[in-house]
């Protein structure tokens, strides 16, 4: 695969992240979305480092693959909050403190 | 032995947060542990202090370029460690009145300070993007501590996904600056930005690769620009902060407010300065503090105009910290300006820890005036307050009034400092409007001293009477002290700020030189 493929892919994903973040209403699907953005440029470090011959791209990716692990579990973690408070996952009817 | 004494700081939140899930994990009944989470705060403190006294060793190579161990992060460190631990004694007595007292919490403070240690101290991306995380994830499951209560869901998730959003987008600008420059440290990356126009007119095909990598670097700005103001709640990217901050146990609030402000803005200032460098210097990208302006004019009018139409005081508090970020942001603009920028550098730090211990204080007054059960208080919970209480309504003016700006308290000087720096470069308009925001806010400010020292009560509402804890008191006085001991000494407090960011600039260009093979 060449690197302009991988960056082709890798704004792709990112842009399908953003607009899932902006339309999607069930909060398992936004955290989905907010994943796909991470992993972007997660796969823009992996690129870049083959493509430079140089590691510390991968090692950086390494490290970020791990991070957003742990947020997914905090982020499940609150979801099923929400769905114990609310009875749903939808974040637009979380408006207890709407104005 | 070198490296376990520069990381002491961070090192001892770290372990002693393994330390507290353990005496949580063993312990028969819950609470207790607010006092040695304090203790540890205040330890990681006095060693950050400990450090500075010492010198700090001049050989950081066991850091290979991840870590900057200096004044200016040691001067973070210590203001972080404090904040920390004045949170946890509010949380000693918070989650206690309010049957929270659950013992996770206080590892997760721990573990977030430490992420906010490691978050003002990187000097690589990578660093950058583990220390935001650590915090971040400590304070998620930290805000939506209250697991029965739909409200403090509603924050925490509504927190921890705009939180991660702004992670992402922190990770695609690293991404791209990885990209262009080869390199994820701060020096190497503005080596790279910074030598392009030397050698730009050498042929065609390098001034294209040079035109390339200035757009995709100023690309990169913006993402981490828009990153950092999230996650300091300027606006237009505040939507989140007053629900979260509402939302949260107070006591986390607390924490959010000042902590993970004053580690953000750390960090914001580090990378901009370090990587995009002073608007002279720094080529196309050089508008950062121009756009930052706006971020700032904006940040400041909308969270004073919107806190002045508040009926809560936890939301007012919260619109209050939105406005604060602007006047902080007021100095981060002038710290690239050649001469004057290093004072308007150390009034950020100045800042920092100014609001860090006013906004402790009047959070802990606040929680001080919250029994179990009438927790949301209202300006007119409060009304008569402080004829009933004369002492907690005395701790309350205090902070407010430091809030305020009111000499002598420590917030007169801490705004007083950033607007002489954003004058001092050339900012007339931006200091002007402070001013005017800052008139403005004295009135959200003072109406809670009118309804206090005022007002009487309507018939037959509850009153507001203050909890008995002596966590909560002994984190007010702590707070107190710093508040009136910074007000009257304030330019001693101003030096020592200055020393903490004479020693970094005074770095930064050697660093830029050095740094390129400290690379991994």
């Amino acid at each position: 695969m060449t690197l302009a493929g991988c960056l082709t892919l890798a704004a792709a994903l990112f842009s399908l992240g953003v607009y899932g973040l902006l339309t999607r209403r069930q909060a398992v699907a936004v955290l989905v979305s907010v994943e796909l953005m991470a992993n972007a440029a997660n796969l823009c470090f992996v690129a870049f480092s083959r493509f430079r011959g140089d590691v510390t791209g991968q090692a950086l990716a390494v490290f970020a693959l791990a991070l957003t692990v742990a947020e997914v579990a905090v982020g499940l973690a609150l979801v099923i909050l929400l769905y114990r408070a609310h009875g749903d996952t939808r974040v637009d009817l979380a408006s207890e403190m709407k104005q | 032995m070198n490296l376990v004494l520069l990381l002491s700081p961070i090192l001892i939140p770290t372990v002693g947060a393994l330390v507290l899930m353990m005496l949580d994990a063993f312990q028969k009944e819950d609470g207790g542990l607010a006092m040695p989470t304090a203790l540890l705060h205040f330890t990681a403190a006095a060693m950050a202090l400990a450090l500075w006294q010492r010198g700090v060793p001049s050989d950081t190579s066991a850091l290979h370029g991840f870590l900057a161990i200096d004044k200016t992060s040691l001067f973070l460190d210590a203001t972080i460690a404090l904040g920390g631990g004045i949170a946890s004694l509010l949380a000693g007595g918070y989650l206690a009145e309010h049957k929270l007292d659950r013992g996770e919490y206080y590892p997760l403070i721990a573990f977030s300070t430490a992420g906010a240690m490691l978050l003002v101290s990187a000097s690589d991306m990578l660093m950058l993007f583990l220390g935001l995380e650590t915090m971040s994830l400590g304070v998620y499951a930290m805000t939506g501590f209250r697991r029965g209560s739909p409200r403090s869901a509603e924050a925490s998730l509504k927190y921890f996904l705009l939180g991660s959003f702004a992670a992402a987008l922190m990770l695609f600008g690293s991404a791209l600056l990885y990209a262009v420059t080869g390199h994820t440290d701060y020096a190497g990356i503005a080596e790279v930005l910074h030598a392009a126009p030397a050698n730009a007119a050498a042929d065609a095909a390098a001034a294209i690769q040079v035109v390339t990598r200035s757009r995709i670097s100023i690309l990169a700005m913006l993402l981490i620009v828009i990153a950092m103001a999230f996650k300091v709640g300027a606006v237009p990217f505040h939507m989140w902060t007053p629900d979260a901050y509402e939302g949260a146990p107070t006591s986390t609030m607390a924490y959010m407010s000042s902590v993970v402000k004053a580690a953000a803005f750390g960090a914001f200032a580090r990378v901009m300065l370090a990587v995009y460098g002073d608007a002279a210097s720094a080529g196309s990208a050089a508008g950062w503090p121009a756009m930052l302006a706006w971020v700032a004019v904006a940040t400041m009018t909308v969270g004073n105009l919107v806190a002045l139409t508040q009926t809560s005081v936890k939301r007012m508090l919260a619109y209050s910290s939105i406005a604060h970020a602007g006047y902080v942001l007021l100095g981060v603009i002038a710290a690239p300006r050649e001469g004057t920028g290093t004072t308007a550098y150390a009034s950020v730090l100045f800042y920092l820890l100014a609001y860090t211990v006013s906004n402790m204080g009047a959070v802990g007054a606040l929680i001080l005036a919250g029994r179990r059960g009438a927790e949301s208080v209202s300006y007119d919970d409060l009304a008569g307050y402080a004829r009933r209480h004369p002492a907690a309504g005395f701790a309350m003016t205090l902070f407010l009034l430091s809030l305020t700006g009111v000499p002598p308290t420590v917030g007169f000087f801490a705004k007083f400092y950033v607007i002489r720096a954003t004058l001092d470069a050339g900012y007339t308009a931006l200091a002007l409007i402070a001013v005017v925001n800052s008139a403005v806010s004295a009135y959200y400010y003072l109406g809670v001293l009118v309804k206090m020292y005022m007002r009487d009560p309507a018939p037959g509402a509850a009153l507001a009477s203050p909890m008995r804890s002596g966590y909560v008191t002994v984190a007010i006085l702590t707070a107190a002290v710093f508040v009136v001991w910074m007000g009257v000494m304030p330019e001693r407090w101003l030096d020592l700020a200055r020393e903490a960011v004479g020693a970094a600039t005074a770095a930064a260009p050697s660093a830029a030189t050095a740094g390129g093979n400290a690379a991994p």
